[in-house]
C-alpha cells in the first residue's frame, strides 16, 4: 500500500509533463541547442590553446556538456502544477499537506524523486546521443564509471536537501523567490555549471570547498573526466556523504519546527 | 502627460508595496546584482584563461557584457514585466486588465516595481565604467552617442524578443519556459565575441535568435572589429535600428495576440 502511495506521489510531475507536449518539445529543443552551443564554445576557446587549468580540450568539452545534461535532472516545472511550497504558502493550501495520510516530508521527497528519475531519463538519453556522436568521451575505466555514478547520486541527494532548505524557508518568510534565485545562482556558479571550478582562482576554489555546492556537480563531473583521480575519490565521496547526512539532519529538524508554524485560519 | 502622471503614481505605490517585505526587497536588489555578477565572473574567468578571445583584447571584450548588461537593466526597469504573462493568464489577471480603462500592455508593465533592476543597473553601470576606463579607444562625442543609441536599441531588441514570447504565453501559458531559456542564452552567449563559435552556430545566434545585435555587433563596430563579424558592416552598424524595428513588430504582434485572446475560461 505504501509503495502504491509512493508511486502515485512520485509520478505526479512527470505525468503533468507527459500531458504537456509543447513543454516536452521545448525541453528537447532547449537541450539539443544548449549542448551544441556549449560544445561549440569550449571547442572554440580551445582552438588556439593547449591544456588549461589541468583540463584538456576533450575533458573541458565533456565536463561542460555533462553539466548541461545534469541540469536536466531537476528542471521540471512544479510551478505550472501549482505545487511548490511557495505557492501553497501564497494560497494557504499548505495546510492540506498536513491533513493527508502521507507526511509532508515524505510527500516532498517522493515528488522530488519522481522528478529526478524523469529528468534522469532525459539526461541518459542525451548522454547516449552525445557519446555516440563523440561529443562526450566515455569514462576511462569501469572503476571511474562506477565512482562517478556513486558520486552523482550523492550529489543529487545533496542538491535535493539544499533545495528543500529553500522550500522550508517559506514557513518562516512566506516568500522565497529572491532567495531561490540567489541559490540557483550560487548553485550554478559554485558547482561549476557556468565554467568548471578548475578555471577559477585558487582562493575561489578554497572558499567553495567549505560549501555544499561543489559536492552536487563539480565532484562527480571532475571524477568522470579524470580531473580527480580514482585514487583521490574516497575522500571526495566521504565529503559528499557528510554533506548529505548533515543536511538530512538539519532539514528533518526544520520539518518538525515548520509543522508548529502551520495554522489553519478560520478554525 | 496624464498617462505619465498615472504611471508614476502607480509606480510609487508599487515601490511602497514592495518595501512592505523589507528583506525580500533587499534580496531582490541583491539578486539583480548577483545575477549580473555571474555574467562578469563567467566572462572574466574565460578572459583570464583564454586571452585574445576571437582576436579581441580583454578591454574590448569587456565592452560586450557591459553593453548587454546595461541594455538588459534598462529593459528590466522599463519593459521587463513581459516575463510574467503566463502567470497573469493563469491567475486570470489579463481578463481584469481588459475591462480597465488603461492599455493592457501598460497595466502589465505597472503590475509591480522591478526592484531587481536596481541591482542590475548598479552592477552594469560599474562594469561599463570599468570597460570604458580600460578601453584604449578615443571616446569622441560620436562614439559615445552611438553607444547610447546602441544601449536603447539593445533594450528594445530584448524587449521585442520577450514580447514575442509573451504573445505565445497568451495562448500557451507554459511558453514562459522559453522566456527563462532566452534570458539564460542572452546572459551566457551574449557576453563574448561570437566569432569564437563555428560559423553555423554564430549564424544561428545572429539570424535565428538575433542575440548578436544586442551587444556583439555594436561593440564590434565601436572597437573596429566591425568588418570581421561575418555580416556586412552596414548591417552590424544598423543594430540599434533593428532593435527599434523588431520592437515595433513585436508590439503589432502583441496587439494581434491580445485581439485573439480567449481567456482561461474559454
Amino acid at each position: 500500500m505504501a509503495v502504491l502511495h509512493a508511486w502515485r506521489a512520485a509520478r505526479v510531475t512527470p505525468l503533468g509533463e507527459l500531458h504537456a507536449p509543447p513543454r516536452m518539445t521545448a525541453a528537447l529543443v532547449r537541450l539539443v541547442v544548449q549542448v551544441v552551443l556549449v560544445a561549440s564554445l569550449w571547442n572554440g576557446l580551445y582552438a588556439h590553446a593547449g591544456p588549461t587549468a589541468g583540463l584538456s580540450r576533450d575533458q573541458a568539452v565533456s565536463y561542460a556538456v555533462l553539466a548541461v545534461l545534469a541540469s536536466r535532472l531537476r528542471e521540471l516545472d512544479q510551478y505550472a502544477g501549482r505545487d511548490t511550497v511557495l505557492q501553497h504558502m501564497h494560497f494557504g493550501t499548505i495546510v492540506y499537506w498536513y491533513l493527508r495520510p502521507l507526511p509532508p516530508a515524505r510527500y516532498h521527497a517522493l515528488r522530488a524523486l519522481g522528478e529526478q528519475v524523469y529528468g534522469a531519463a532525459w539526461a541518459l538519453a542525451g548522454y547516449a546521443v552525445c557519446l555516440a556522436t563523440g561529443v562526450v568521451r566515455p569514462p576511462e575505466s569501469a572503476l571511474v564509471a562506477g565512482v562517478f555514478v556513486v558520486s552523482l547520486l550523492l550529489g543529487q541527494l545533496v542538491l535535493y536537501f539544499v533545495m528543500l532548505l529553500l522550500d522550508q524557508m517559506c514557513f518562516w518568510t512566506l516568500r522565497n523567490n529572491a532567495a531561490m534565485l540567489i541559490l540557483v545562482f550560487a548553485q550554478n556558479l559554485l558547482s561549476g555549471v557556468y565554467a568548471p571550478l578548475w578555471f577559477f582562482p585558487g582562493w575561489f576554489r578554497a572558499m567553495s570547498a567549505f560549501l555544499p555546492f561543489q559536492a552536487t556537480l563539480s565532484v562527480p563531473l571532475s571524477l568522470y573526466v579524470g580531473r580527480i583521480r580514482p585514487a583521490d575519490a574516497a575522500g571526495q565521496l566521504a565529503i559528499q556523504a557528510a554533506w548529505a547526512v548533515l543536511l538530512f539532519l538539519l532539514t528533518r529538524f526544520l520539518w518538525r519546527r515548520a509543522a508548529r508554524r502551520v495554522i489553519s485560519q478560520g478554525g | 502627460m496624464h498617462a505619465v502622471r498615472t504611471a508614476w503614481r502607480i509606480t510609487r505605490l508599487n515601490i511602497r508595496a514592495q518595501m512592505e517585505y523589507r528583506v525580500e526587497f533587499l534580496l531582490n536588489i541583491a539578486i539583480g546584482a548577483i545575477w549580473q555578477v555571474s555574467v562578469i565572473v563567467f566572462a572574466t574567468v574565460l578572459l583570464a584563461r583564454f586571452s585574445g578571445m576571437g582576436g579581441w583584447d580583454s578591454s574590448e571584450v569587456l565592452l560586450i557584457p557591459a553593453t548587454r548588461m546595461l541594455a538588459h537593466g534598462l529593459f528590466v526597469l522599463f519593459l521587463g514585466r513581459m516575463h510574467g504573462i503566463g502567470r497573469f493568464v493563469q491567475e486570470g489577471k489579463i481578463d481584469i486588465y481588459l475591462v480597465r480603462p488603461l492599455p493592457v500592455h501598460r497595466q502589465v508593465q505597472l503590475e509591480y516595481f522591478p526592484t531587481n533592476a536596481i541591482g542590475d543597473l548598479t552592477v552594469a553601470a560599474g562594469l561599463m565604467a570599468g570597460a570604458l576606463g580600460r578601453s584604449h579607444l578615443d571616446w569622441t562625442a560620436g562614439r559615445v552617442t552611438y553607444l547610447v543609441v546602441c544601449l536603447i536599441g539593445g533594450m528594445l531588441l530584448e524587449a521585442a524578443l520577450f514580447t514575442a514570447v509573451a504573445c505565445a504565453s497568451l495562448r500557451f501559458p507554459a511558453a514562459g519556459y522559453w522566456g527563462r531559456w532566452l534570458e539564460e542564452l542572452l546572459g551566457t552567449f551574449g557576453s563574448y565575441p561570437l566569432n569564437v563559435l563555428p560559423k553555423a552556430v554564430g549564424g544561428l545566434l545572429t539570424f535565428g535568435l538575433p542575440l548578436a545585435f544586442v551587444a556583439y555587433f555594436p561593440a564590434a563596430v565601436l572597437t573596429g572589429h566591425g568588418h570581421d563579424t561575418g555580416v556586412p558592416y552596414w548591417l552590424a552598424a544598423a543594430s540599434p535600428l533593428l532593435g527599434v524595428l523588431a520592437y515595433l513588430a513585436a508590439r503589432l504582434l502583441w496587439r494581434w495576440s491580445l485581439d485573439h485572446y480567449t481567456g482561461v475560461n474559454g
